[in-house]
């Protein structure tokens, strides 16, 4: 069959894509799933045949459904169902890849000729060839465990659940208000040539909100965004979210926000709450370990690294007191799988990347722990965002451990601060194509005079070095201050690739950190003068 | 290549016909992409990908849903659109509901040449071949990504809309670092046509970037005058562009309402330098984009005619509520220059920064449009008029507001590609005063 024929629908292979198990074929009577083996066995045998010395063939589908609430109007309802399948050869040392969305044997040798010409197509001008290690054979299958599957939930309830948040807000005082739920659930199946053949499933859910109030009198208005992460769950997910008091509470922080004074630039002392530092460690810590970034496979995107090979295990990464350890495995981790899309078992894969505040490990695909003289090869973080995506490294979970006196609250850690402030919520965020300088704002910046909370700040960013920052380090909530933050698309690639990853944080206090005024980066005259109160408009 | 009008129109067909809602529109586009990646120097990795996507819309009334799919079989189409029904029956009324537009007049659009569309994988790798021996000869670390993109797209609807249009785009980017990883340069080049895409010119900019680059010096932060190479130009005017949205204008929550004392007006304000104008045109030769958005007719719109705000984007439901014309988001930016070479540009500078590219701009204040990010890959200090030495990276906290307002000059427009956005601009470097180059970065 001819693509043209196949996107024109005038193919019998047909392939219904949205009924609950994946691939179920239209007549009902066999799953395409079925199929799977036999188009691997095409691809596999055709890309050996053609002298590939390592293929795998993916399949995946990728399903999701979105929900978008504004005031009280239901103005987005939609879902997404993509269905394909890839095939990556390794030739000579050269890579190639090309992937379809027919799942058919004549799709597969069309796109498996296709693979092997690109990597042909390096052989003789490739300066170093591409080695692999070799990888055990798997057949199994892992789910990601869900009390309800968000695709049974029926729509009414998902919009009631929406639109209960937003009348809570405008209760409040709100202005405006949004909410919204994006739901994905992901399948996968893998076969290569050492002998994998593993089926895989995950769902992971992002409920979220934003309220806004407009100060008619003065103008200006002031946002508060939801603080709740996205998470590898089912809707349980957002049913035990407690979003309505949330909600209402967020137009009460809008409110205070907006009348708080400005925040006077310098250094300060921070209390940084998990539903801030989540991303704070997803980018001082998360990108600047990945190997392939510190090689400089991502010099022309993302960029390279600060962490270059040569100061593992010595780089002073954190004061002693930080613990930053990855894994694909934790409970509800958004990056969290059986196998990654090389075929590693993340199983026992995990690893410190930070133990005792000396940096230890990088995140690793296939073939990349060899290139910096480590043994025991890819430690299980490769990933491909679609079926139309080639295998990449990317993050694992990576988690800020709690610290080893239970008894430190968020509490007892701002007892010990005279100036300084106590951070909730990710906002905006910006680092250096190296790693080295950030800056971060917040949903609510709370200040801290004396050791006890005083009213808000206004107008606040934070801004630093990635080293200095965590070696300035020197209080760390204990276990049940524990919390589970994370990006549901974290970008990277060329051409850009998704990736889900969560990062658990505790609280934690930072000493001397400098602090930004937002209102005087964008030109404006701020006064002071109301500083001390904890309240009154400071705008001159 | 890509399937033909007829052909999209028998799919249509097909579609519809299974349609029970009161209303439909369908966006069917297909794609052919071919991607090649490198770094130090090799191939890292590569993609041929064909897709074909399906999106359905339907409306009962008010009550509307949408789906997309990627399988063309008729099982499938069944089941989405049975799907898509049954969500949008269950869907509340949406009291800004919209129906599908009218069929409307359109320009004859220029987004497609074959010779991009022709273009095979083998190609793209003889193209790339030499950039990466230039890389190697010259001894610095490469990494490139060349992408060739071809897509056909049809927007159909239940009100007789049929509108069908080939887009093609080649864009080629090079980062260059020396090996002992001191200097880094970036370049890149895009084009409709890729006759037009001269791989050779870039990566040789990138190279020299990086050469220049190394050993910089140490020059603190400030406010400082500037000249801003179009690709960072190009990300602060997407950022305006993003933001010209007229209902949050009205509704007193952009910053638009910050640049008008109470009582005024934003439309015919003289809200930015004399210096800045912008528009978007789909017929622009250098950079066209598709002659519609939604199946809104797109035309020629000024958004800013020197310094003073023309036009802000409107989508449908706020101009049917305000009784006026919709006017869709720019599809692509142009801002004419002055003609002055970048080196005419330095030559006006007593002390200041010559910056390459910006580099992860995120807002940090909506009141101001205040955005973050960083400069990287060649950012080399002015002094006399003359580039003086490379110098560090910094990083910038500033409004594209301010910038439009602090122009002493700018140069000769040319079509990048930019940090934060696809869609095809042209722009020239800028010469900017009072620039806010907030603190180091240690990057290099």
């Amino acid at each position: 069959m001819h693509r043209r024929d196949w996107l024109k629908g005038t193919s019998t292979a047909g392939v219904a894509l949205l009924t609950s198990r994946w691939g179920l074929a239209a007549d009902g009577a066999a799953t395409v799933s079925d199929r799977f083996p036999k188009l691997a066995e095409v691809a596999l045998n055709r890309a050996t045949a053609l002298g590939a010395s390592f293929a795998d063939f993916h399949i995946m589908q990728t399903d999701s459904e979105s929900l978008y609430v504004r005031e009280e109007m239901v103005q987005g309802v939609s879902a997404n169902s993509k269905l394909g399948c890839s095939v990556r050869v390794l030739v000579d040392g050269a890579w190639g890849f090309a992937a379809t969305e027919e799942l058919t044997e004549d799709a597969l040798r069309r796109v498996t000729d296709a693979a092997i010409a690109l990597a042909r197509g390096q052989v003789g001008w490739r300066a170093a060839p591409t080695e692999i290690e070799t990888l055990p054979a798997y057949e199994g299958s892992w789910e990601l465990p869900i009390e309800i599957d968000p695709f049974t939930v029926s729509l009414d309830e998902k919009v009631e659940a929406l639109l209960a948040i937003n009348r809570s807000a405008l209760e409040a005082g709100a202005n405006y208000c949004y909410s919204y739920l994006l739901g994905v659930r992901e399948r996968k199946w893998l076969a290569n040539t050492f002998g994998t053949r593993v089926e895989q499933s995950r769902v992971r859910m992002r409920p979220s909100f934003s309220v806004t109030l407009i100060d008619q009198k003065q103008g200006g208005f002031a946002s508060r965004d939801s603080l709740l992460q996205p998470r590898a769950a089912g809707y349980e997910h957002l049913r035990d979210w407690q979003a309505k008091d949330e909600a209402a509470l967020a137009v009460e922080q809008a409110k205070e926000k907006m009348a708080a004074p400005s925040v006077s630039a310098g250094k300060k002392d921070l209390i940084i709450a998990p539903s801030n530092l989540w991303l704070t460690i997803h980018e001082t810590v998360g990108h600047p370990t990945e190997l392939d970034r510190a090689l400089g496979y991502e010099a022309n995107f993302a960029g390279t690294s600060f962490c270059t090979p040569e100061k593992l295990d010595t780089l002073q990464y954190g004061s002693e007191l930080v613990n930053l350890y990855a894994d694909r495995t934790t409970p509800n981790g958004l990056s969290t799988i059986g196998w990654d899309d090389d075929g590693v078992e993340t199983k026992g894969k995990e690893f410190h990347i930070v133990k005792d505040g000396i940096f230890r490990n990088y995140q690793m695909a296939i073939g990349q722990a060899a290139l910096i003289g480590r043994e025991g090869g890819s430690n299980g973080c490769a990933y491909a965002d679609g079926y139309d995506s080639i295998p990449i490294q990317r993050m694992p979970n990576i988690s800020l451990q709690p610290g080893e006196d239970n008894s430190v609250t968020t509490e007892s850690l701002i007892a010990d601060v005279e100036d300084g402030i106590y951070v909730e919520g990710s906002g905006s965020w910006s680092i250096d194509q190296q790693r080295y300088n950030f800056q971060f704002t917040g949903q609510i910046f709370h200040k801290i005079k004396d050791g006890k909370l005083d009213g808000m700040y206004k107008d606040v960013a934070y801004q630093g070095n990635s080293i200095d920052f965590w070696n300035a380090c020197d209080g760390l909530g204990g276990i049940d201050t524990y919390e589970l933050g994370g990006a549901f698309n974290c970008g990277k690639g060329q051409p850009g690739q998704g990736a889900p990853v969560s990062h658990g944080a505790v609280p934690a206090r930072f000493r001397r950190v400098n602090i930004l005024n937002t209102a005087e980066e964008s030109g404006n005259q701020v006064a002071h003068n109301c500083d001390c109160s904890g309240g009154g408009n400071s705008w001159a | 290549m890509g399937l033909t009008k007829s052909e999209f129109e028998s799919i249509g067909d097909r579609i519809l016909s299974q349609i029970e809602a009161d209303s439909a529109q369908l966006h069917l586009r297909q794609t052919e992409d071919l991607q090649l990646r490198s770094a130090n120097n090799d191939i890292t990795s590569n993609g041929v990908v064909d897709r074909f996507r399906i999106d359905i819309q339907v409306s009962y009334g008010k009550r509307s849903a949408s789906i997309e799919i990627n399988q063309s079989d008729d099982a499938s189409i069944r089941d989405a659109v049975g799907r898509v029904q049954q969500m949008a029956k269950l869907a509340p009324e949406d009291p800004e509901h919209v129906p599908p537009v009218e069929p409307g007049e359109y320009l004859d659009p220029i987004t497609f040449s074959e010779a991009t569309a022709d273009l095979s994988p083998e190609d793209l790798l003889s193209r790339m071949r030499p950039v990466i021996e230039q890389s190697r000869a010259a001894d610095v670390d490469g990494a490139g990504f060349l992408e060739r993109s071809v897509t056909s797209a049809a927007l159909i609807n239940t009100n007789g809309l049929f509108l069908h249009e080939r887009s093609t785009g080649v864009t080629f980017s090079l980062t260059a670092r020396t090996s002992e990883g001191r200097g880094s340069g970036w370049a890149s080049t895009q084009a409709t046509d890729a006759s037009k895409l001269d791989l050779a010119t870039a990566g040789e900019r990138a190279i020299q970037k990086a050469l220049a680059s190394r050993n910089a010096k140490r020059r603190e932060a400030g406010r400082t005058t500037v000249v801003l190479e179009a690709p960072g130009v190009r990300d602060l005017l997407s950022i305006l562009s993003w933001n010209l949205g007229k209902r949050n204008y009205d509704e007193g929550r952009s910053f638009l309402n910050g640049l008008v004392e109470e009582g005024d007006k934003i439309i015919g304000s003289e809200a930015f330098g004399k210096t800045a104008t912008i528009f978007s045109d789909p017929l622009y030769p250098n950079a066209p984009c598709s002659v519609h958005s939604g199946g809104i007719p797109r035309q020629k719109t000024t958004w800013i005619d020197r310094g003073v705000v023309k036009n802000l984007i409107i989508p449908r439901y706020w101009a049917q509520k305000l009784g006026i014309a919709p006017v869709p988001g720019p599809g692509n930016l142009i801002m004419p220059g002055e003609g002055e070479t970048t080196e005419e540009l330095i030559s006006k500078v007593e002390d200041g920064v010559l910056i390459t590219r910006l580099w992860y701009l995120r807002q940090v204040q909506p009141q101001t449009l205040l955005y973050t990010g960083l400069t990287r890959d060649g950012t080399f200090a002015i002094r006399d008029g003359e580039l003086a030495e490379p110098v560090n990276n910094f990083r910038f906290n500033e409004s594209p507001t301010n910038v439009l307002r602090n122009i002493v000059s700018s140069g000769i427009a040319e079509r990048v590609q930019g940090s934060e956005a696809s869609s095809p601009a042209h722009v020239p470097p800028l010469l900017v005063e009072d620039f806010n180059l907030s603190s180091i970065s240690d990057a290099s």
